[in-house]
């Protein structure tokens, strides 16, 4: 079963911005990641999803049900949290926490304890006089306080200290084992990748790629960095499968797919004097991805 | 039920000033009348000289204007006048509110339809202006007994504050269709005392030229106090156009809300 099913998601705002065929699915119990520049489209996919804003054409199911028609049943089980959150200033953070589960027709107040503990949030002072990361935690409460069985996070991290970070993964690494699906859009590669079991990358409103993370890390790129006894023309090395070619000095370095052994005897050729040979990051798979769609 | 609550906890502060305010107006109001009604015979002398259209302008008519009532019906001008701020301020605020303190989302990603939020927020704007108006009648009447020379009649008495009410509904109206119509109100007192005091112009400025086609346009107008002095009743044509503003109004402002694109802060 799918949490959520987009399809041929599109929405324009008058001319340029917008998202334009967005498609693809979180399956139950599974962490995706939603990768992709500011202004690429994360947001705007989002909301529709929560229908705060309603598309152009194409549409999105949640558990089954049409996300735009069904909003106010589904969003009884999502958790959302917000990449900027704000609330009511001149209210208590518990009393926002109450009031908050006051929509869930169900007793909050033990998760909102014990979710406050781990996260080290201060239920009586007021929103008001909390600095931004704190809000950011009356959001994670907020968003996680009613156990939904998804949960939606728009660059949840920002505003929060390593160590929350890692206490609020830690938490959502709980909630998925507990079986709730977890959208995580992010332009952080770094933590999509501790994070999720697949990825869709966006750009400029459409999706470019949806893999599994291990596949986008596998994919057989090798990161080669060669160091030369004398100065090559890096064009030696400009062969297919390579990418990503640079030369600095008498360091050459690129991206290469494809069969190794072809790679390695263009490299034997040569006098080298070092020679380094690593699994690229995402990030770097991540830049590529975008060079070569651009 | 939570909402309404929140709602209504949220214009706490300023549905009690409000109503403050125009208890305090119409105690400093009825508490000059024993005075005025004094000297009466030396009032009317000293009125008789200003040129007739100023003196409608001011929401007086001589022949009752010594009268208890007729003097309260000259107050509740000035009653009006800040009842349909206060009315209009709530009602542009209950929507814009949300979206000015970026607060929208958080709402709204709640499992409940925006028709619940804005029947919600409709309910607890008009528990406010009820409150308002039940403790400005109270204050009213005990005033009115307090200083009356001779009984007055309390069904007229009340028939007339009531109106405030009414104006004030057509105000809030208004106010919800402008919050739901304009994207981003940065600040709802411009709009509100704007939209007031323009239409409080024109039905000062048609008063006294004695025209009738305007007293369609402004709401101030709708409730001719004198007529119901007269007439114990109101105009029923007024009554349905009022109506029917109301009920179109808020049947708009839940459509357009319904559909709008609530973005990004």
């Amino acid at each position: 079963m799918n949490s959520i099913e987009i399809k041929n998601l599109t929405k324009t705002y008058g001319t340029a911005r917008g998202i334009t065929d967005v498609s693809f699915n979180v399956e139950d119990g599974e962490i995706f990641g939603f990768i992709g520049p500011n202004g690429a489209g994360k947001s705007t996919t989002i909301r529709t999803l929560l229908a705060l804003i309603y598309p152009t054409s194409g549409g999105a199911k949640i558990f089954g049900k049409d996300c735009i028609k069904f909003a106010p049943e589904i969003a009884k089980e999502i958790g959302y949290l917000p990449s900027e959150v704000f609330y009511y200033d001149n209210m208590r953070v518990i009393d926002l926490l109450k009031y908050s589960a006051s929509f869930y027709r169900k007793d909050c107040s033990k998760r909102i304890n014990e979710l406050s503990e781990i996260m080290e949030l201060d239920l009586k002072k007021k929103i008001d006089d909390l600095s931004f990361g704190n809000k950011k935690k009356v959001g994670i409460v907020q968003g996680l306080l009613h156990e939904p069985k998804l949960i939606i996070l728009d660059e949840p991290t920002s505003g929060l200290d390593p160590l929350m970070q890692q206490k609020f993964f830690d938490l959502l690494k709980d909630e998925n084992k507990k079986g709730a699906a977890i959208l995580f859009s992010s332009h952080i590669l770094s933590e999509v990748q501790k994070m999720c079991n697949r990825v869709a990358i966006i750009k400029e409103g459409k999706i470019i790629t949806v893999e599994k993370i291990s596949t986008l890390e596998e994919n057989n790129y090798k990161k080669i960095k060669v160091e030369m006894k004398s100065t090559v023309d890096k064009d030696y090395f400009n062969i297919s499968g390579v990418s990503n070619l640079e030369a600095k000095d008498n360091i050459i370095s690129f991206l290469f797919k494809g069969n190794l052994n072809l790679i390695m005897k263009k490299i034997s050729d040569m006098e080298i004097s070092n020679v380094w040979i690593e699994e690229p990051d995402l990030e770097e798979i991540f830049i590529h991805y975008y060079a070569k769609e651009g | 039920m939570n909402m309404f609550l929140h709602e209504l906890r949220a214009y706490r502060k300023s549905t009690i000033i409000w109503t403050c305010s125009l208890t305090t107006l119409v105690i400093l109001f009825l508490s000059m009348y024993p005075a005025i009604a004094k000297d009466a015979a030396d009032f009317k002398k000293i009125l008789d000289n200003y040129p007739a259209a100023v003196i409608k302008a001011l929401g007086f008519s001589l022949d009752s204007f010594f009268s208890l009532l007729g003097f309260y019906s000259a107050t509740l001008t000035y009653v009006l006048l800040c009842g349909s701020i206060q009315a209009m301020n709530l009602g542009t605020s209950i929507i814009s509110k949300e979206a000015r303190d970026k607060t929208a989302d958080f709402l709204l990603t709640k499992p409940v339809s925006r028709s619940q939020i804005m029947t919600a927020k409709l309910f607890a704007v008009l528990t406010s202006l009820v409150m308002t108006n039940v403790i400005y009648i109270i204050a009213a009447s005990l005033m009115a007994s307090a200083v009356q020379a001779e009984p007055i009649n309390y069904k007229l008495f009340f028939m007339l504050s009531i109106t405030v009410f009414f104006v004030q509904l057509m105000f809030m109206s208004l106010g919800i269709i402008v919050s739901v119509i304009v994207p981003k109100i940065k600040s709802v007192l411009p709009i509100s005392m704007g939209t007031v005091f323009s239409f409080f112009i024109v039905s000062m400025l048609s008063s006294s030229i004695g025209d009738t086609t305007s007293r369609f346009i402004t709401p101030f107008k709708y409730y001719d106090l004198m007529y119901i002095i007269k007439n114990s009743a109101y105009e029923t044509p007024y009554i349905m156009i009022e109506l029917l503003f109301i009920v179109t109004t808020i049947t708009l402002s839940y459509i357009i809300y319904s559909k709008k694109d609530i973005h990004a802060v």
